[in-house]
């Protein structure tokens, strides 16, 4: 990294002096708190429940949403959330009407159901959420992957949205996961790549059994044959191509759930990371523009040991994420798996491949008996170091009368970071939620109280979302970046931040995507831990300008917005 | 109940061989007529010591012998058997050999034969029996004794070939239809096998019938249901050969992998030359990644199936693992070679390639895996329409 002093001097801001975003943190909580706080529904006001249509079929959509998002749809600075339901489709009539729910948050940890205003309540089987400003107006669009037909919602800008799907041609065929917003050839807007699942049939659903209680059971998706992803180039006039034909992406077929979108090889193009079920995973490598322009993606997860096991055979990969976990400038990746197979932590070795280190962490022996959805990378507690919760939960409901020890609802995991750089699963000082168990899927997080300390949302199947408060990070000093991209794509994603505070250099890559079926708050919180301030901090802007802003000095303990090419505002 | 036979035989075969040659060790005694560790005096003590298992020193005896009488086939055969009491099988099985040489005598070849099989050197064990099935036409022991080998070279086809006959014309034989029951289920001929199950089960609830449902129920994947038979199989008789292992097998399948590791650990306690208990701990210790300990249990599962596929496929996957490329990829190389289809064995060969730096030949393996996992999708079954 070039970080000198000498650049700080010169393009630095006096970050003290700097204007912070008008917000107001609440009241921090008291110390004998957990780590997380369950914030109940009849306190936060979120009464919504998720329709999982679970039938004596057991028809496969059923049991695998539904996603969850934070997003500040109406920007006014602090996270609204966005819930996926299920819906109408070929295999089941709801008997009362379900739809999915946006919820405004009203700044005082409460929110208001506002689905019927804003135009966002669905109307298809939902699976996933990816949020993504992809026409650059600066407010947040929302696209809803579903079994069934996919929706984009064009936020207009006044609390309502509209459905552009057809218009913009993403009205993706088939079974849909996880999406996920990123800008692939740095033209500064944003794609979208949406993963696929199984071709589940057209006219004659499948289900599997009898299972060995006589009834019907969720099949393992191996018995369905896998599809190929899309990939959507963003025209920069409202409208989408699909433009993977030709490319490893529309070669390979998988079976996708969870994709993150990250830079792999640090050649500052945008990569695909894709958990697979039942079929192995795939790695698209963006090797940029071939001579005729276009880009060409190679899927190289098997030489790059990401795509089975170490056994040699594919696992069920859920929910996926990447991140930097021991601050040496290079991604790392997560794959959560179903149980007996353990997750993956694959450690980057800066040569396009990857060392699974989940039995190092401890990650391997603590979801051994797990299945794994939404998930994430974070500091949790703004020691600067990056941690990780897992929201797991067998996808089978009859597991339990097959498995002595494998059960439906499963616990959260929590997994902080030491001082030794290695993992340590800190579950039972969560809180009351880590101690209860869920059929957990999606996963979000964001600072719905703009207290600076990340917050999480878990979305579960069949039942109420889980609000977590984030009482983890008291104590520890903090900045919040809300960064906005001019050149490059308006959400910054691909920007790459590094910051110095208490002579400690750290650095983190802004993905997106991550978890599974889920969206999180596009801001990013610095963690500093007692340091008073950041001595420096330097915001790479991804191409096409590629710029770099320095700062130094700067103040903790608040949001900033950072503009490219205007710095502070 | 059929390796439990084999062990009773093993028991019995040694005690007979054991009597008749200690007979001989008398009237050698007596023939010398010498008091002062005279050649016969030497063997009456080393019978002694071998009756009351001091294996050590009749040893000795027996050997002190054979310096002034070396050819004396029974002696040979007597410190075989002195030797095979001791555990120490390769000397037994060379001074076995060496009786044979003398005389070929059916019981000293079925001695041979026990050495390798208490060996688990199976495969070698296998041809003995069948010279001595032919010496000794009508002589249970011996079939029984190779069928047990089959069984646990997993070689079910050629049990059941064996048996099918002699169950047929020894229809009472417990032991017979256990075994061939076993071998039945383990093929996947279950609905033979139960007819068998049926037959054991008339005569009350007992550890081998609860062993062989059990064993039933893991081959059809209703795990729940081979747990509880094969628990009660274990509670009824806990020191029945290979129910342990598959206790472990069905514990480890409905999850509980810390009694499944219990449950192989008892059952390598009983039978150390158990190759499923064997095999199956050290897949567990490898996916803990404790590769060193891994390796002990699977070096010794191939010791008993030389050859197995399956077996050298975890050997090379787990010199993988740590870092021994090379020998992993000529040990892969030989492996698909011999099993085109193996798709894990081309997933890990595509690996070493790779880390080799040998691009073209890893793509080239890669292709393989991708058109194999192909055919296996064009292939999935057990689903069914609802609508």
């Amino acid at each position: 990294m070039n970080f000198s002093r000498r650049g700080f001097l010169r393009i630095g801001m006096a970050l003290g002096a700097a204007k912070a975003l008008p917000m107001r943190a609440l009241v921090p909580q008291s110390s004998e708190e957990p780590l997380f706080r369950e914030a109940a529904s009849t306190s936060c006001g979120i009464e919504w429940v998720h329709e999982n249509a679970m039938s004596d079929n057991r028809y496969l959509p059923e049991t695998l949403g539904p996603g969850c998002a934070f997003l500040d749809f109406d920007n006014d600075g602090w996270m609204d959330i966005y819930l996926v339901n299920s819906g109408p489709c070929d295999f089941w009539t709801p008997a009362k009407p379900v739809r999915n729910a946006l919820y405004k948050n009203n700044r005082d940890g409460t929110f208001t159901d506002v689905t019927e205003k804003a135009g966002v309540a669905g109307g298809t089987f939902g699976m996933g959420v990816a949020v993504g400003d992809y026409d650059n107006d600066g407010w947040p669009d929302i696209f809803v992957t579903s079994y069934g037909r996919c929706i984009l919602y064009k936020n207009n800008r006044n609390g309502t949205f509209s459905d552009v799907t057809e218009k913009a041609g993403v009205a993706t065929p088939g079974w849909t996961t996880s999406a996920v917003w990123f800008d692939f050839d740095n033209d500064g807007l944003l794609d979208l790549f949406v993963c696929s699942f199984v071709d589940y049939g057209a006219k004659q659903k499948l289900a599997c059994g009898d299972n060995q209680i006589g009834t019907h059971y969720y099949c393992i998706p191996r018995v369905f044959r896998g599809t190929s992803s899309f990939l959507y180039h963003n025209n920069g006039d409202g409208t989408f191509s699909e433009v993977s034909k030709g490319t490893d992406i529309a070669r390979a077929t998988g079976k996708g759930l969870g994709v993150v979108a990250t830079d792999i090889n640090n050649d500052g193009r945008v990569d695909l990371f894709v958990a697979n079920d039942t079929v192995q995973n795939l790695l698209f490598v963006n090797r940029g523009p071939d001579a005729s322009g276009k880009t060409r993606w190679e899927e190289i997860a098997l030489q790059a040991e990401v795509a089975f096991s170490d056994n040699g055979q594919p696992r069920s990969g859920m929910g996926v994420d990447a991140g930097d976990l021991d601050n040496d400038g290079w991604q790392d990746l997560f794959v959560a798996n179903v149980d007996q197979e353990m997750f993956s932590l694959y450690h980057n070795n800066k040569n396009e491949t990857f060392n699974d280190m989940a039995h190092l962490h401890g990650v391997a022996q603590a979801t051994r008996l797990l299945s794994g959805w939404g998930l994430k990378y974070f500091d949790y507690d703004n020691d600067g170091a990056v941690d990780l919760i897992l929201a797991n939960g067998h996808p089978d409901d009859m597991i339990g009368r097959y498995s002595r020890q494998v059960r439906y609802k499963e616990p959260l995991l929590l997994f902080h970071q030491g001082p030794d750089g290695k993992l340590k699963n800190v579950s039972s000082e969560g809180g009351t939620a880590f101690e209860k168990s869920f059929a957990a899927r999606g996963l979000a997080i964001g600072d719905y109280d703009n207290d600076g300390a990340i917050d999480v949302l878990i979305a579960t199947n069949g039942g109420a979302p889980v609000l977590l408060k984030n009482n983890a990070a008291k104590g520890n000093n903090w900045l919040g970046l809300r960064l906005e991209g001019v050149t490059c794509n308006r959400d910054a994603i691909g920007t790459r931040i590094l910051w110095r505070a208490g002579g400690k250099l750290r650095q983190r890559l802004k993905n997106n995507g991550g978890s599974y079926l889920s969206s999180h708050d596009l801001r990013e919180v610095l963690g500093i831990g007692a340091a008073a301030q950041l001595d420096e901090l330097e915001i790479h802007w991804p191409a096409p300008s590629k710029r770099v802003d320095k700062f130094t000095g700067v103040a903790p303990n608040r949001y900033i917005h950072i503009i490219e090419e205007k710095g502070i505002v | 109940m059929g390796s439990r036979s084999a062990s009773r035989l093993v028991v019995c075969v040694t005690r007979r061989l054991l009597y008749g040659f200690t007979f001989f060790a008398l009237f050698v005694c007596l023939a010398t007529g010498q008091t002062q560790r005279a050649p016969g005096e030497i063997l009456k003590e080393a019978a002694s010591l071998h009756r009351a298992r001091q294996f050590q020193q009749a040893i000795e005896d027996y050997r002190l012998f054979l310096e002034k009488y070396p050819d004396v086939p029974s002696v040979r055969s007597d410190l075989g058997a002195a030797l095979a009491g001791a555990g120490r099988y390769e000397e037994a099985i060379a001074e076995y050999k060496r009786a044979l040489q003398l005389k070929p005598l059916p019981q000293v070849r079925l001695n041979l034969a026990l050495a390798y099989y208490k060996s688990a050197k199976l495969s070698l064990a296998v041809p003995e029996l069948k010279k001595v099935r032919e010496e000794m036409p009508g002589d249970l022991r011996p079939l029984m004794l190779e069928a047990d080998c089959y069984l646990r070279l997993g070689e079910n086809k050629k049990v059941i070939e064996l048996l099918t006959p002699v169950h047929q014309t020894n229809g009472d034989g417990l032991a017979i239809a256990y075994m061939l029951g076993t071998a039945l289920v383990r093929d996947g001929q279950a609905e033979r096998g139960q007819v068998l199950i049926g037959r054991i089960l008339k005569n009350g609830d007992s550890a081998e019938a609860r062993l062989l449902l059990g064993t039933t129920k893991l081959m059809v994947n209703d795990f729940a249901g081979a747990l509880v038979d094969l628990q009660k199989a274990v509670e009824l008789n806990p020191n029945l050969p290979e129910a342990y292992a598959y206790y472990g097998t069905a514990l480890l399948s409905t999850g509980d992998q810390a009694g499944a590791q219990e449950a192989f650990e008892h059952a390598l306690r009983d039978d150390p030359n158990n190759f499923d208990a064997n095999l199956r701990m050290g897949l567990l210790l490898r996916k803990d990644e404790k590769y060193d300990e891994a390796l002990k249990y699977i070096r010794h599962s191939l010791e008993i199936r030389p050859g197995d596929v399956g077996v050298r496929y975890q050997m090379a996957s787990i010199e993988l693992s740590v870092g021994q490329v090379e020998q992993a990829r000529a040990h892969l190389e030989s492996l698909v070679a011999e099993a085109p289809n193996f798709t894990e064995a081309h997933v890990s060969l595509a690996t070493a390639y790779y880390r080799e730096k040998r691009k073209a030949d890893g793509d080239r393996e890669r292709a393989i895996v991708e058109k194999l996992n192909a055919e296996k999708q064009a292939n999935e079954k057990g689903v069914k329409s609802t609508q």
